[in-house]
């Protein structure tokens, strides 16, 4: 028996369905276009439905998610860019032995221009003339490196900000994520800086997939690397928040000190709240780098990250589902008001006007819905059954003119 | 030995016993049952200074914290620092040519001014509100935007005053109308988590104020040209002026130090402000109720002071401030819509370096950034280098004062705005 509390599953399990078969259904003549857009949305999806088990469940408001993101596709970039593995010394390079073969760090000469490619392992390619093939370092376990690394400074920055709250944990997280971004613009031996680094595409060499070739520039076979990342953080996040953990971090949300004093361990839970978010948001920045084939410094500017916090608040900020389905929706949005149309004498330039229009609605929706625009369509479903008294008593006057008028009286 | 041995060697070692110092005097203090809460700093430090001889005598001691027991060892700590870059590049510039160092401080003194009071409008939205603005950056773009406007291209030969006045009255309506319209809910309760609320909600205003300049003047650097020149000034005597030497956009102390016109302008203007804004502050009916809000918004409210009327006239009076800053800086720096980020960034640092809510520390924490980043700037040899890495001098010196000591240098414990939570 179908009742009225199953429907957001069972619309789940239809979006599902519709993005599983969107790629073998669509045929317009803009299908790479639109596969794109929705790769980018599922890869704004992880990064939204992620930030909102970190600021929505845990209420730790870090600004610093997009540097985790660039964490993440650095690694993959940097290690994409400087290590192959080779059946023989090349004695240019530096170089360590691993069982048969040799991992080759690149020593490049000359980085700092991208026409002159000269490096140690080209000079040592002269010398064997072909006779010796160098692999680089598979893409998968470039994503997952990249994985580990947000990791591992997600338990730093988790590990630093223990004893800072709300606006002095913006704020340092903030920080970090302009550091970073100082960092990479300004090694340019390492990382080229503002050019950025280029790095093998998710598949180099195209791929075979049911007897159907692919080459490197479909976008199917991303599509499904990115929705089965996507489904991986959500079901990854789906059982943190119905066990413990997501208890626990509900509970430091609302109040650390109370939750510490009923014995929950406060430190633990909010440092592997870091860890695990950030590691969401580095595999999806490794992923990402490798489908779109470069990285920069600008991806980590601060505009980004509001992009992300407009899409996650704007579906709804307390409940990760809701901050993917809106970030893949408002990615969609974004795309299609690109656009731009004439009224009378004035041509609106709309690729600009849309981001002022999106700031508008993030706005509006703070105030007026601050549980997101999708959020309060699920609660419907839900919880529209249960008593009054049981929902959570901050939710329930109705924030309106006349009601706040009638208590600041 | 080569330049980044022994620098990097000693940087490192500062670290090392830098951190176990933090670490350890806390434990240390709280084993004896002593106050901790400045102990993390004041181990920090010393390790840093003095490396494990401090320490030790810290660790036996264990003296009562005061406040010139984080002030000397914090100097030294930066001594140490800087000694030991001169020995290992003893032919940087910022070793061997006193008159670049002078000019390059000089100049880190000036731009400090205008850093502190634009993060003084900043301390004084905070202090009142409880809301760190995220549209700050926006409000310092948005006051060089229209003065560039009305003093360049719709009247071009206005007095810039008029120019700079429109600036401020436009920011400050802009303040006043998205405090009542958004900010309103965040006072009565009706909000879970206020704080956070306030700081979505001005990241969003940041976010569509940037795009709507943007689409408004489009992304090509303008810039507007200087409001005063300097009258000619030769000092002591014309022949030989060694003292002073003015030329129209440049003036030239001692024969070393260079201050360009609109840097100089800039500053005294916000001095002035300064003043005058004190004078509000401390004279002035209203002046005494903002303060009195911040300290205490109940009591305030018993003594006959609508807070409410007080929170906007603080985020008007704060978003005016930045955009003071920003329409005087606008005949200095070429304005595009993205001009706001960096100094926001800086403001940020400054009223967390100063203290959340204090006014002299606003002045203070903005005069050490702009040392901070004057020297940093000044001395790494590889200029570009230097460049890239400007924003996040400043970032240092905030996240160090975030996990050194989060009140600031003349923070108060505890003010209404900040609920007592850090």
């Amino acid at each position: 028996m179908l009742k009225k509390t199953h429907a957001p599953q069972m619309i789940g399990l239809v979006l599902v369905i519709f993005f599983a078969l969107f790629p073998f259904v669509y045929s317009a003549n803009d299908y790479p276009y639109i596969m794109h857009i929705f790769i980018t949305g599922f890869f704004y999806a992880i990064l939204a439905s992620s930030w909102s088990m970190l600021a929505g469940y845990a209420g730790q408001f870090s600004f610093g998610h997009m540097g985790f993101m660039g964490i993440g596709a650095y690694t993959a970039a940097l290690v994409s860019h400087y290590f192959y593995m080779s059946p023989v010394p090349t004695n240019f390079c530096t170089e360590f032995a691993i069982g048969d073969s040799y991992l080759i760090i690149l020593n490049p000469i000359g980085v700092t221009s991208s026409t002159l490619a000269q490096d140690c392992l080209k000079q040592a390619m002269e010398v064997w003339n072909g006779s010796v093939e160098v692999t680089p370092i598979p893409v998968w376990l470039s994503i997952t490196l990249g994985t580990l690394m947000g990791g591992i400074f997600g338990l730093l920055v988790g590990a630093l900000v223990l004893p800072l709250r709300a606006a002095y944990l913006a704020l340092f997280t903030l920080g970090f994520s302009e550091i970073l971004r100082a960092v990479i613009s300004a090694e340019i031996a390492i990382t080229r800086g503002q050019a950025g680094i280029e790095l093998r595409y998710m598949f180099e060499d195209g791929i075979t997939l049911f007897g159907r070739r692919f080459e490197q520039t479909d976008k199917l076979p991303a599509y499904f690397v990115m929705f089965f990342l996507l489904l991986l953080c959500l079901g990854i996040l789906a059982l943190l928040a119905r066990s413990k953990f997501g208890l626990f971090v509900r509970a430091l949300r609302e109040d650390q000190d109370a939750a510490a004093a009923l014995g929950v361990n406060t430190t633990r839970y909010k440092v592997m709240v870091f860890v695990i978010t950030s590691m969401m948001a580095a595999g999806a920045g490794a992923a990402m780098a490798h489908y779109v084939g470069i990285v920069s410094p600008n991806n980590i500017v601060i505009l980004q990250m509001s992009l992300v916090v407009a899409m996650a608040v704007i579906g709804g900020v307390e409940n990760f589902v809701a901050a993917a389905i809106g970030a893949i929706l408002l990615e969609f949005m974004l795309e299609m008001l690109r656009s731009s149309f004439v009224i009378g004498p004035i041509e609106v330039d709309m690729t600009t006007w849309r981001l002022v229009v999106f700031g508008v609605l993030l706005m509006l929706t703070l105030r007026f819905s601050p549980k997101g625009l999708l959020m309060p369509i699920i609660e419907y479903f839900t919880r529209g059954h249960i008593a009054k008294e049981t929902v959570a008593k901050r939710d329930e006057p109705k924030m309106g003119d006349a009601s706040r008028t009638e208590s600041s009286q | 030995m080569e330049f980044p041995v022994i620098f990097w060697g000693v940087f490192a070692w500062m670290i090392s016993w830098g951190v176990v110092g933090s670490v350890v005097t806390r434990r240390v203090y709280l084993n004896k049952d002593l106050d901790t809460s400045n102990a993390g700093m004041v181990g920090s430090m010393l390790g840093a200074s003095t490396g494990p001889v401090g320490l030790i005598l810290l660790w036996i001691k264990t003296p009562p914290i005061t406040s010139r027991m984080m002030l000397f060892p914090s100097l030294a700590a930066v001594g140490v620092f800087m000694v030991a870059f001169a020995i290992a590049d003893p032919n940087n510039l910022c070793v061997v040519n006193g008159s670049f160092v002078a000019s390059q401080i000089s100049n880190g003194l000036i731009i400090g001014i205008i850093y502190g009071f634009m993060a003084l409008g900043l301390t004084l939205i905070f202090s009142i509100l409880g809301v760190v603005s995220f549209a700050h950056g926006e409000f310092y773009m948005i006051g060089g935007m229209i003065t560039y406007f009305v003093t360049t291209v719709w009247f071009p030969g206005i007095n810039p005053m008029i120019g700079i006045g429109i600036a401020c009255i436009a920011t400050f309506a802009i303040g006043a109308t998205f405090e009542r319209l958004f900010l309103t809910p965040m006072y009565s309760g009706k909000i879970g988590r206020p704080v956070e609320y306030g700081i979505l909600i001005t990241f969003g205003l940041a976010f569509t104020l940037q795009y709507f300049v943007q689409a408004l003047v489009g992304a090509n650097p303008v810039k507007a040209k200087r409001f005063f020149d300097f009258p000619r000034i030769r000092l002591p005597d014309a022949a030989d002026p060694w003292l002073i030497k003015t030329s129209r956009g440049n003036l030239e102390l001692f024969d070393t130090i260079s201050i360009s016109n609109p840097r100089f302008t800039a500053a005294i203007m916000c001095i002035l402000v300064f003043i005058a804004l004190m004078y509000f502050l401390r004279r002035t009916w209203t002046g005494k109720a903002l303060r009195a809000v911040s300290q205490d918004r109940e009591a305030a409210a018993i003594a006959g002071i609508n807070p409410d009327r007080m929170n906007m006239l603080a985020f008007a009076l704060g978003s005016m401030i930045a955009a003071l800053a920003g329409a005087m800086l606008v005949q200095a720096f070429s304005w595009l819509p993205q001009v706001g980020a960096i100094p926001a960034m800086r403001s940020f640092v400054i009223v967390v370096l100063g203290g959340l809510g204090s006014i002299p520390g606003a002045f203070l924490g903005g005069v050490i950034v702009g040392l901070v980043e004057a020297a940093g700037t000044g001395c790494i040899p590889d200029a570009q280098q230097a460049a890239s890495y400007i924003p996040a001098y400043g970032m240092f010196v905030l996240i160090l004062t975030l996990l050194l000591r989060p009140t600031g240098l003349l923070g108060r414990r505890f003010s209404s705005a900040t609920h007592g939570k850090f």
